[in-house]
């Protein structure tokens, strides 16, 4: 995948998850993130930081714009969620 | 994170947030957002943080402090918009509207920023509150605090219309700065648009044009005038596609067409020396298309040009007819009255576009002025007969269909029909037995074309003519076939046998025949009578034709064709050398009127002198002589003395046919009635007369108190009676 593709989602933790552009579109606010006229910092550098939400939650959060998103590349046929994680 | 589920084996807790919540927190999340605001309107946002701001204004409206967030947000956005007022009120003349337009895409840029960051907002809370959205509020903010800003309200529109006004003058102007403030403005809003320049823009159009117009009608002529409205007019319809709304373009198009054409329309189409009347002379296609298509646009605008036109050609037709010049001569009385309907019908297809309403209104001023003059059916008839004499001759067969569908369209003009059929029965009778068609096929196409309009009946006599023609030629043929032996080296003879009821009749008059002929014209009787029982034979003396062989004095020999009364006087001659008027009148027994024509064609015309007169006058006198010519000479061997061409007639001759006529229509009148009452049984005067002109139109119009007469006449025949209570009422009888 090329660089103009993909979007890297920063967890609060630190953890950088690089996934399909397209596939993190699938979110409303991360597509007016990204789409934004005038030049804030998200755009500008192609990443995400989410101070607020922990590593485990946001890769379940990838998980689902995979499942979910237009991209079929990726087959995922459920989300398991280990509640003993939280 | 916030995760809503259902019931299942374990539930998931609400999400907790591990922020503060107090009355500070809403202040100092404020704060971090009104810092952002001034950075984004500051055209410094790069670097700040979308996520932070977004999940600031989340947080804010997540705790309820919505209501604060977007107050001051409003308060926030207001305080920008008036900083940015003054500079927009500050810039100088020109650059007025570049810097409007500038701060007005910068704003749109910021709004959408906002939007961007507080959607939260947007979805969620604004909904609820039934508060104008963010991006609606940036709009309603822009209009209010800079477009409807006391200053720049009146600043702008004056602009704005100054701008259209040099443009109207033939400057040129930044469009696509005009396409971007207009733009500006309808966003804000159709009201915005309509309010603050279209109605203004209207109303000073308006003004311009009626100036404008009021100066051009003083000076140009009605071509200038109208090319000017149409360029105005077009330039309008450009000007709307390039830079204002496409609504608007009925609207200013309809000020123009008012202001220019509506206002106008009288004094142009009457104008002095350049009005419609002098191009419709002129045949100034371009300019009438103009017009119509001007004028189409207007209400009343077709209808004026439609009246002007059909006014204008009743009054050139009825000079036509009333001109005693013209009238002398009657092919070139109808050949004009085909080249104004030639003129008229190019008019109306080049310039008017074959408008339906317009062919209307030429064929009933047509009609109106044809039947003005009461012997127009008899020139028609004229004009064809010298059609079909000689000038067709030599012309192809689709331009004989063309003049004869000419023709044909002038006889549905007239109104008076059956007069027009007597003169063509008369004329085509001459020209049959003369022998003087050019083209048998051009009658008989003819024939069908008056068929096609007028029914059977109207063409059935003439047909009968034709057949009657054809006939003869057999009868003759088997004439010589039985008896040709015996008459061997005697003259020849051909007859025309004609059938009385289709012929035109004819007073019959006899005249003494020279001896050799009418022992012919005995054997042929017998031979007729023998083969055809129970008919009666009379012969015509007045319209037959012969030709003789004459040798003159120096021994000069010419064959001559001359009538029949000119050879009875012709063959005297070889019994005597002179005789008098009167002795040529007692030996011949042609009636006078005759016999003084036939004696001038013999004698007086020069050329043709083959008699001579004592004394030399140009009349015919009772005590005049005549002699053999000796000394006449021609170039030619074969020599033509003149016959009588059909001439339209005399008074007399014309009151006579007339009054034929009138007597021709008392019996059609009284069928028509009879017709109508036997179907009705009862009906009221008025409706008869009515009932009776319409059934008759196609051949003649009914006078009413003609018919009132027939009425009385077929009460007292007992075909009707009147009703005893009733006096107006009429009743059937069987």
């Amino acid at each position: 995948m090329r660089k103009e593709d993909t979007v890297k989602l920063i967890s609060a933790e630190g953890y950088e998850f690089i996934i399909d552009k397209k596939a993190a579109m699938v979110s409303q606010t991360i597509r007016n993130m990204l789409t934004s006229p005038g030049s804030f910092a998200e755009t500008q550098h192609g990443e995400v930081t989410f101070p607020e939400i922990s590593t485990v939650i946001l890769e379940k959060i990838c998980q689902y714009f995979l499942l979910v998103s237009p991209i079929r590349q990726y087959v995922l046929s459920r989300i398991w969620i280990n509640p003993k994680a939280f | 994170m916030n995760n809503n589920q259902k019931k299942r084996n374990f539930q998931i807790e609400a999400f907790k947030h591990k922020v503060v919540v107090d009355s500070k927190y809403a202040d100092k999340t404020w704060k971090i957002l009104e810092h952002a605001i001034h950075e984004i309107y500051n055209h410094n946002a790069s670097g700040l943080s979308f996520e932070e701001l977004y999940r600031n204004a989340y947080n804010m409206v997540l705790h309820k402090f919505g209501e604060k967030l977007y107050s001051r947000l409003v308060s926030t956005m207001t305080f920008h918009l008036k900083e940015t007022s003054k500079v927009i009120e500050a810039a100088q003349g020109g650059l007025f509207l570049e810097e409007l337009n500038r701060k007005w895409a910068d704003h749109n840029k910021a709004v959408q920023m906002i939007r961007d960051i507080l959607m939260y907002m947007d979805r969620t809370f604004i909904p609820s509150t039934h508060k104008t959205p963010v991006h609606e509020l940036g709009l309603n903010l822009w209009r209010d605090n800079i477009i409807r800003s006391s200053t720049i309200q009146t600043r702008l529109l004056n602009t704005l219309l100054e701008l259209i006004l040099r443009e109207r003058t033939g400057e040129v102007i930044n469009r696509g700065l005009m396409r971007n403030i207009i733009k500006m403005l309808m966003d804000l809003g159709p009201s915005v648009y309509q309010e603050d320049f279209e109605k203004p823009f209207l109303e000073v159009s308006a003004n311009f044009y009626r100036v404008e117009s009021q100066k051009f009608i003083e000076g140009c002529d009605c071509g200038d005038y109208l090319k000017k409205a149409e360029r105005r007019l077009n330039e309008e319809i450009e000007r709307v596609s390039h830079y204002l709304d496409a609504k608007s373009e009925a609207k200013i198009t309809n000020v123009v067409e008012q202001e220019m054409i509506a206002n106008h329309m009288l004094r142009l189409v009457h104008m002095e020396n350049s009005g419609m009347v002098n191009m419709l002379f002129d045949d100034k296609y371009e300019d009438l298309g103009r017009m119509y298509s001007l004028f189409r646009r207007v209400s009343n605008g077709l209808s004026t040009v439609r009246d002007v036109m059909t006014s204008h050609i009743r009054e050139t037709g009825k000079q036509l007819v009333t001109d005693p010049e013209k009238l002398k001569d009657p092919v070139e009385f109808v050949q004009c009255l085909l080249d104004e309907k030639d003129k008229y019908d190019k008019n109306i297809s080049l310039a008017f576009s074959n408008d339906k309403t317009f062919q209307n209104a030429l064929n009933s001023s047509f009609e109106f002025f044809i039947n003005l003059n009461p012997r127009s059916p008899e020139f028609i008839s004229l004009f064809v007969d010298d059609k079909l004499r000689k000038g067709l001759k030599g012309v192809s067969e689709e331009d004989i269909e063309i003049v004869l569908d000419k023709v044909m369209m002038l006889f549905r003009y007239l109104q008076e029909k059956d007069i027009f059929e007597k003169y063509y029965k008369q004329h085509l009778a001459k020209r049959l037995l003369l022998g003087k068609t050019v083209s048998d096929d051009a009658e008989r196409s003819l024939i069908v074309k008056l068929k096609t309009e007028c029914g059977y009946q109207f063409t059935s006599k003439l047909e009968g003519m034709f057949t009657d023609m054809k006939t003869s030629q057999d009868t003759m043929q088997g004439f010589y076939a039985t008896h040709g032996a015996e008459l061997g080296d005697g003259p020849t003879l051909v007859v025309q046998v004609l059938t009385t009821g289709s012929w035109p009749t004819q007073p019959s008059v006899t005249c003494n025949l020279p001896s050799e002929m009418s022992v012919l014209c005995e054997k042929f009787r017998s031979y007729y009578l023998g083969t055809h029982t129970g008919r009666r034979l009379s012969w015509q003396t007045n319209m037959g034709t012969a030709d003789l062989k004459a040798t003159f004095g120096k021994g000069q020999k010419h064959e001559l064709n001359v009538s029949t009364y000119q050879i009875c006087v012709l063959m005297l001659f070889n019994n005597a050398d002179c005789l008098s008027y009167k002795e040529i009148e007692q030996a011949t027994e042609i009636p006078s009127t005759d016999l003084k024509r036939c004696l001038q064609s013999l004698a007086c015309v020069k050329g043709k002198n083959v008699l001579r007169k004592e004394p030399m006058s140009k009349d015919i006198a009772e005590d005049d002589s005549f002699l053999v010519n000796d000394k006449f000479t021609s170039k030619f061997y074969k020599v033509k003395i003149g016959t009588v061409v059909a001439q339209k007639e005399s008074e007399p001759e014309k009151q006579e046919t007339r009054q034929r006529v009138e007597e021709d229509r008392k019996p059609q009148i009284e069928a028509a009635i009879v017709r109508i009452m036997k179907s009705r049984k009862v009906l009221d005067h008025n409706n008869i007369i009515a009932e009776v002109t319409k059934q008759l139109q196609s051949r003649f119009l009914a006078n009413p108190i003609e018919i009132k007469k027939r009425i009385e006449s077929l009460i007292e025949r007992e075909f009707l009676e009147r009703d005893n209570s009733d006096r107006r009422l009429y009743r059937y009888l069987a």
